[in-house]
């Protein structure tokens, strides 16, 4: 009852004046960054913090939620427009959202991703309202050889992500890992794979250049090569009938929708993770435990409702650390964090019961600025569909454009944008060769994360693999390390019990 | 025209050349936006004060134009200390410096660094300290209460210790003790020092070497306690903490410095100028405030103080690092 009066107090908080006009604007500016490839919630968020100290802390974090927000909505429009992940945060939304808005289906697309961000969002802030305190427990308690487990699952399902060709999904399972592998080696801070001595792959393989390449770069030239610049996009006009064509086609990820907000939520409480990790998590177990598995890749509403729903989801979740241990949940975060420390918070145990108001109110902002975000994003939707009259003899350059700019912004070094290039090409070889390239992409974002926690985990056992198995001692880690040896074996029998079952 | 005529035309042209050159050497004023290079990844403890930095600078327009934090966290300040160095002569871009600059070109001499000919020192403005952290319900370090205790425990047992990366400060600060103190510990790297503070809290690792802002919330919770501080005197934000002079171990000394460079090549006017503001930075109430309650001691140094102090820092970190393999 406490906590209903708190929060209500805490949705009173972001009725304010200030706050309100802060909180639409937020999420406008989110959007925008979302929707820009390259300009991602976490440059938002940095961008944004200095104007911060003219307004109180509750408005100012109002103000960067909603941004973050926003930014997880943005993304999914250029990934379904354009075929360009927005932000690595809606990588996985273009593996259906793309293909859709090819189909001529962009409308669901859109409609897909902007009420699957609204149901996740609005989930796991109920999950955050309610359970906050006891789930910070089960955070605390996530330790390193839990996220190896995790990651591990992860991986598994991965494996079924790239159609039937098991062996080539492996191949590109393990580009992608070799591929993470540059830059810094994470325990001992020695340079590794610094090909010819070129600096700039000190900072590793940005992920967001290889998805912009693969993706961006890769699709363009494929779309020349098939239609020979003759593209003709479906017509697409904006009536009730579409709309309610695409609210119909809802119906059908009630699953989708599951996973993505309790498994987002997950994942976004665990520190370091984030949404993207969990965007990419949701989609590869949604189309696991999918009935038409076979479909995903092609253009199916519910592979947009799992990375979106989870994005949202996980961008809330990942708050909770934040707030209750004072560490980050994802890298958008990790900024908040030194934003609040900067306001003059001590994030930590004792936050919610020192600053009600600013713990509140923020959350109370979270459940009205779900509900701003989806408004505003239907309201769009016809504006975001005139994109695609555009002709494609003038889109191909803008792409192109957008790309080059993509992969420059993260790390500001023209070393990414010829990377991103040569990404491009090399993944639209690998789609001619008829290799799945969402592996690898999947792969460059989770191998930094295993490879860290297995080496943190290996270093605790004195290199003994047994405590990734242990159930007397890691429980957790235990449990998660069989369901996926479970996950990664169920392809290569499934096959084989079916054959057993015809024969008899 | 006389002779003493056209000597007079000489130095009346003369002084007029003189004159010009004179009103040349103008005070420097930015003439595009200030690039900040951040040697580490953003929400660390560099990335704090650079935001700071920045965001009292625009709210009180201390600078005509904007300042830009960026943040090359590659090669452990290897990839930030490379961009400075290539841009000698760059009057728009400065540096916030983290220990790694004093430590990555002696760890990594393929990026053919020279710490002191390749940056133009300009202030340092805060020190930030170490403590030795344990949590108040470790499992192994149950009833410890003094550093004296702990030494003695951890002699006798490996303990885990949370750290935040390879030849990071605290990393070096366990070699330092080692050498002092004769224990040893398991170095478990993790993600900043915020994932440090939740490992040893959750119970992964049994001690830490944090600044103070990292452990900060965990401290005033009651989750974690502090052993000792590594510095002469006692701290106003740990009260109770005391100092490793008191305890005896004046050798048992060490600080993070947030010192600001610009590249190599610059005219003096522009090292006045951007000393100037971060002069005007340091003396603002806010950023005073904000760093004295986060436990950070307000240390400014310039010029020949300055020098001295990167020199000892430096030769000090050589040696660390010569004693740790």
């Amino acid at each position: 009852m406490e906590t209903f009066t708190l929060l209500l107090q805490g949705m009173a908080t972001s009725f304010e004046f200030l706050n309100l006009g802060l909180l639409i604007f937020g999420c406008l500016i989110g959007l925008f960054v979302g929707a820009m490839p390259g300009l991602g919630s976490v440059n938002g968020v940095a961008i944004l913090i200095p104007i911060t100290f003219i307004v109180p802390p509750t408005a100012a974090i109002i103000f960067l939620a909603a941004v973050y927000y926003g930014a997880m909505y943005g993304g999914a429009i250029s990934s379904v427009m354009l075929g360009i992940p927005g932000a690595s945060t809606a990588v996985a939304t273009v593996f259906d959202g793309r293909p859709l808005a090819v189909k001529g289906e962009a409308m669901t697309a859109l409609t897909a991703a902007a009420v699957g961000s609204f149901v996740g969002g609005t989930v796991s802030v109920i999950l955050f309202t309610l359970f906050a305190p006891p789930l910070a427990e089960v955070a605390l308690r996530f330790n390193a050889p839990e996220t190896f487990a995790l990651m591990v699952m992860a991986f598994a399902t991965f494996v079924g992500l790239g159609g039937d060709d098991i062996p080539k999904t492996i191949f590109s399972i393990l580009i992608g890992l070799v591929l993470s592998t540059i830059g810094l080696d994470l325990i001992t801070g020695k340079p590794r794979l610094i090909f010819f001595g070129i600096p700039g792959f000190l900072h590793g393989i940005n992920f967001l250049v290889l998805a912009i390449g693969i993706y961006g770069i890769g699709e363009m030239l494929w779309t020349l090569e098939e239609t020979k610049g003759k593209v003709q996009m479906s017509k697409l006009s904006v009536n009730m009938k579409e709309i309610g064509k695409a609210f119909s086609a809802l119906k059908k990820t009630f699953m989708a929708m599951n996973i993505g907000s309790f498994l987002g939520f997950f994942v976004g409480i665990l520190p370091a993770a984030g949404a993207t990790p969990a965007s990419l998590m949701s989609y590869g177990i949604t189309k696991q435990l999918s009935r038409n598995s076979k479909e995903f890749g092609s253009g199916v509403p519910a592979g947009v409702v799992a990375p979106e729903c989870a994005n949202n989801s996980a961008s809330t979740g990942s708050m909770l650390p934040m707030l209750t241990l004072g560490i980050p949940g994802s890298p958008t975060t990790a900024i908040l964090l030194g934003g609040m420390i900067l306001w003059g918070l001590t994030p930590g145990p004792l936050l919610f019961t020192q600053q009600p108001e600013f713990v509140w109110g923020l959350i109370g902002s979270l459940y009205i600025a779900n509900f701003f975000t989806l408004v505003l994003n239907i309201a769009l939707i016809p504006a975001f569909l005139m994109v695609l009259r555009i002709p494609f003899a003038i889109l191909a350059p803008v792409i192109f454009v957008l790309c080059v700019t993509g992969g420059y912004a993260p790390t500001q070094s023209l070393h990414d944008v010829w990377l991103m290039l040569l990404f491009g090409f090399g993944g639209y070889m690998l789609r001619k060769l008829d290799y799945p390239v969402a592996p690898a992409v999947l792969s460059i974002v989770l191998g930094p994360l295993a490879e860290k926690a297995m080496r943190q985990s290996l270093i605790l056992s004195d290199g003994s693999m047994g405590i990734f198995f242990d159930f007397s001692s890691k429980p957790i880690a235990a449990t998660i390390m069989y369901i996926a040896i479970v996950l990664l074996i169920m392809p290569a029998i499934g096959p084989l019990y079916r054959k057993f079952f015809k024969k008899a | 025209m006389t002779i003493i005529k056209k000597l007079a035309l000489v130095v009346v042209s003369l002084s007029l050349v003189a004159v010009s050159s004179v009103s040349s050497a103008k005070p420097f004023s930015p003439k595009k936006p200030i690039e900040l290079i951040i040697p580490a990844g953003q929400g660390g403890g560099a990335d704090e004060i650079a935001r700071l930095v920045q965001g009292v600078i625009e709210k009180n327009d201390y600078a005509s134009k904007p300042v830009i934090p960026i943040n090359k966290k590659g090669g452990s300040g290897g990839e930030a200390m490379t961009y400075v160095k290539k841009k000698a002569g760059d009057e728009h871009t400065l540096i916030i410096t983290l220990n790694n600059v004093l430590t990555t070109p002696v760890n990594q001499p393929e990026l053919g660094i020279d710490f002191f000919n390749d940056f133009t020192p300009l202030a340092r403005l805060i020190t930030d300290t170490f403590l030795v952290w344990i949590a108040t319900e470790g499992k192994n370090t149950a009833g410890i209460n003094t550093f004296d205790e702990f030494i003695d425990l951890a002699k006798g047992n490996g303990l885990v210790m949370g750290g935040t990366g390879s030849m990071s400060e605290d990393e070096l600060l366990l070699g330092m003790m080692r050498g002092q103190f004769g224990f040893d510990a398991k170095y478990v790297p993790y993600d900043g020092g915020g994932a440090v503070a939740k490992g040893l809290v959750g119970g992964e690792s049994d001690f830490t070497l944090n600044n103070p802002s990292e452990q900060m919330g965990f401290y005033q919770s009651g989750d974690s306690k502090a052993l000792v501080m590594m510095t002469p005197e006692r701290n106003p934000a740990f009260p109770e903490v005391p100092s490793s002079y008191e305890l005896g171990y004046p050798d048992l000394e060490y600080y993070m410095m947030r010192a600001f460079m610009a590249p190599a090549g610059v005219d003096a006017e522009v090292e006045k100028y951007y000393t100037g503001l971060l002069h005007t930075v340091y003396h603002d109430d806010e950023f005073q405030t904000f760093n004295i309650d986060d436990g950070k001691l307000m240390s400014w140094l310039e010029g020949y103080g300055l020098k001295d102090f990167l020199a000892i820092e430096y030769a000090k970190h050589g040696e660390i690092i010569k004693n740790f393999d």
